[in-house]
């Protein structure tokens, strides 16, 4: 028989009920974060992607010269690759105007050089203009930053409001969680008192309750964490059998360093939130006993 | 009257001045009440139920802040202590409280030890000392017993125990012989009797049970009107 059993009672139902809510909202915080961040990646890598891109069209000219253009092209600087598209690749971009049928027979198909630039290294533009009137070709060169351009502006928004939203919800489940944390002390009011009558510390009562909910919250935090881990698993497991522009705009959950840090802020914040609602309420009752 | 007292040479375990309390802004439960309990004294407090007996207590042992008056304990003013200060003085003050309060998820013997462990002190260094208390009260077979598992009586006697760990020098008892037999009523009174003559404790007790009160010949308060006054013996026939 123990002879030095914990100050307080190993637990009660309201703490079942705290543990639960803690847990979830941890669940649903770090699961937003997760999904926020991935989606803000994946949209800005795609960002940078076509920004970068340049499609060159070359008119009435041959493949060997098309070929030479684009070795020059890719000897550029700020050229990163510079390659011509296939008739089949071709029919594929066009395939929404045409329909699967393929192209006509006989359609006179332009040659196209996808180029995929470096920006950081300059916009190659003028570079490629300058190329096609040296070789004296007639041609377009049609860079996507215009685009690119919405993309970023697009992509800003959609930070703030993933920001936002997280940040809503983290704060949602800090209160929350203080809350209840205050709500299940209150039944255990009689405890603080007789402690306090009995001689102990403000800072020793305030402290054992604190422990408590410390240890209460962040158990509850990484239970939510661990769910939300396994179910981000499995969408990244679901998703990396696709490939494409779809799978390119599906939020790009990596799973990262960065991914675990938001992961593990979720039991630690839970904790400390919990950790200073219980210190709080303690004192506070303590100051109305005298 | 507003500055803090030290009075170390007054040797009164407890002095009220014009002490009034009402809760809530409500209605006056005591006033004016004047009272000294000098250093080694046993005396009894009386007054039917609802008269104010464990409000007057509660502002001895520092439960309650009086609204108005000063309340010296050991020759200190209470009044203006910091808490630092006002923890050091109830570890002095051992409390029977009239409804126990132990606490049900420790055993007999935890719920005893509990004010040596929320100051500090190992259970080795207090172990002997707790187990030989609770032979004293009679429950050496009742020591890992849960408060639940206990009756009235044997609750009673471990809030007793756990009152007289700290070897208190104001020993205050609300009601202590209200749950138990006649036969164990006066038990409990000479073992606090024992306790004043052997050790000097201060002894102050609340009881509304005017019999036991004439019976043992020491000096007795009544609570009437919300006022404190001297009780006559015999009183009661
Ligand atoms: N916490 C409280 N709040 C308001 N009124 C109280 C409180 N405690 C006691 N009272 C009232 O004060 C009066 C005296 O109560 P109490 O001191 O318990 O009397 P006694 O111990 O003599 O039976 C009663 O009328 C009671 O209802
Ligand atoms: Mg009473």
């Amino acid at each position: 028989m123990t002879r030095e059993s914990p100050l307080l009672p190993v637990s009660d139902a309201r703490e079942a009920a705290l543990f639960f809510v803690i847990g979830a909202l941890c669940f649903l915080a770090a699961l937003a974060a997760l999904t926020v961040r991935g989606t803000y990646v994946a949209a800005a890598a795609w960002g940078d992607q076509i920004e970068g891109e340049v499609t060159v069209i070359l008119e009435d000219t041959d493949m060997r010269t098309a070929a030479e253009v684009a070795s020059d092209i890719q000897n550029l600087s700020s050229v990163v690759d510079a390659r011509i598209l296939s008739r089949d690749e071709i029919e594929a971009l066009l395939a929404p105007s045409f329909g699967p049928g393929g192209l006509p027979e006989g359609l006179p198909v332009p040659i196209l050089i996808a180029v995929q630039a470096d920006m950081s290294a300059g916009d190659p533009v003028p570079d490629i203009e300058r190329l096609l009137r040296a070789a004296d070709l007639a041609g377009d060169v049609g860079a996507h930053a215009g685009f690119a351009g919405h993309v970023r502006r697009a992509l800003s928004v959609l930070r703030m409001v993933g920001l936002g939203a997280v940040g809503l919800l983290a704060a949602t489940a800090i209160s929350v969680i203080a809350f209840a944390t205050h709500a299940a002390l209150l039944a255990r009011r009689d405890i603080v008192n007789v402690l306090h009558l009995s001689g102990a510390e403000d800072r020793f009562i305030a402290g054992l309750f604190a422990r408590r909910f410390w240890g209460l919250a962040s158990q509850a935090g990484i239970g939510g964490a661990l769910a939300a881990l396994m179910v981000t698993a499995l969408i990244v497991f679901s998703a990396s059998g696709r490939a494409g522009v779809e799978a390119e705009l599906l939020p790009r959950l990596s799973l990262d360093i960065w991914d675990f840090l938001i992961l593990s802020s979720a039991p630690v914040t839970a904790g400390l939130a919990a950790r200073g609602a219980a210190r709080l309420t303690v004192l506070r009752a303590l100051k109305e006993m005298r | 009257m507003s500055r803090v007292r030290f009075d170390f040479d007054d040797d009164s375990a407890v002095r009220m001045d014009e002490v009034g309390l009402n809760y809530h802004d409500g209605e006056d439960i005591l006033r004016d009440v004047g009272l000294t309990l000098p250093k080694g004294s046993f005396s009894f407090l009386t007054g039917p139920s609802g008269a104010g007996k464990s409000t007057l207590l509660k502002l001895m042992y520092l439960a309650l802040s009086p609204s108005r008056g000063d309340i010296c304990l050991f020759g200190r003013s209470t009044r203006l202590l910091k808490r630092r200060d006002l923890v050091t003085l109830r570890r002095r003050i051992g409390v029977v409280f009239q409804e126990f309060r132990l606490l049900d998820h420790l055993s007999a013997f935890e719920n005893v030890a509990l004010p040596l462990r929320v100051a500090g002190h190992r259970l080795a260094t207090y172990q002997n000392e707790v187990e030989d208390l609770l032979r004293w009260v009679g429950l050496s077979d009742r020591i890992d017993a849960r408060p639940s598992e206990l009756s009235g009586g044997e609750q009673q006697r471990v809030a007793i125990a756990r009152a007289l760990i700290n070897k208190p020098d104001l020993l205050i008892a609300d009601e202590p012989t209200g749950n138990v037999d006649p036969e164990m009523s006066r038990k409990i009174l000479r073992l606090f009797m024992e306790l004043n003559k052997r050790f000097g404790t201060t002894v102050f007790i609340a009881t509304h049970d005017l019999a036991l009160v004439d019976e043992f010949d020491r000096p007795a308060y009544e609570i009437h009107l919300g006022r404190l006054r001297g009780r006559r013996r015999g009183a009661a026939a």
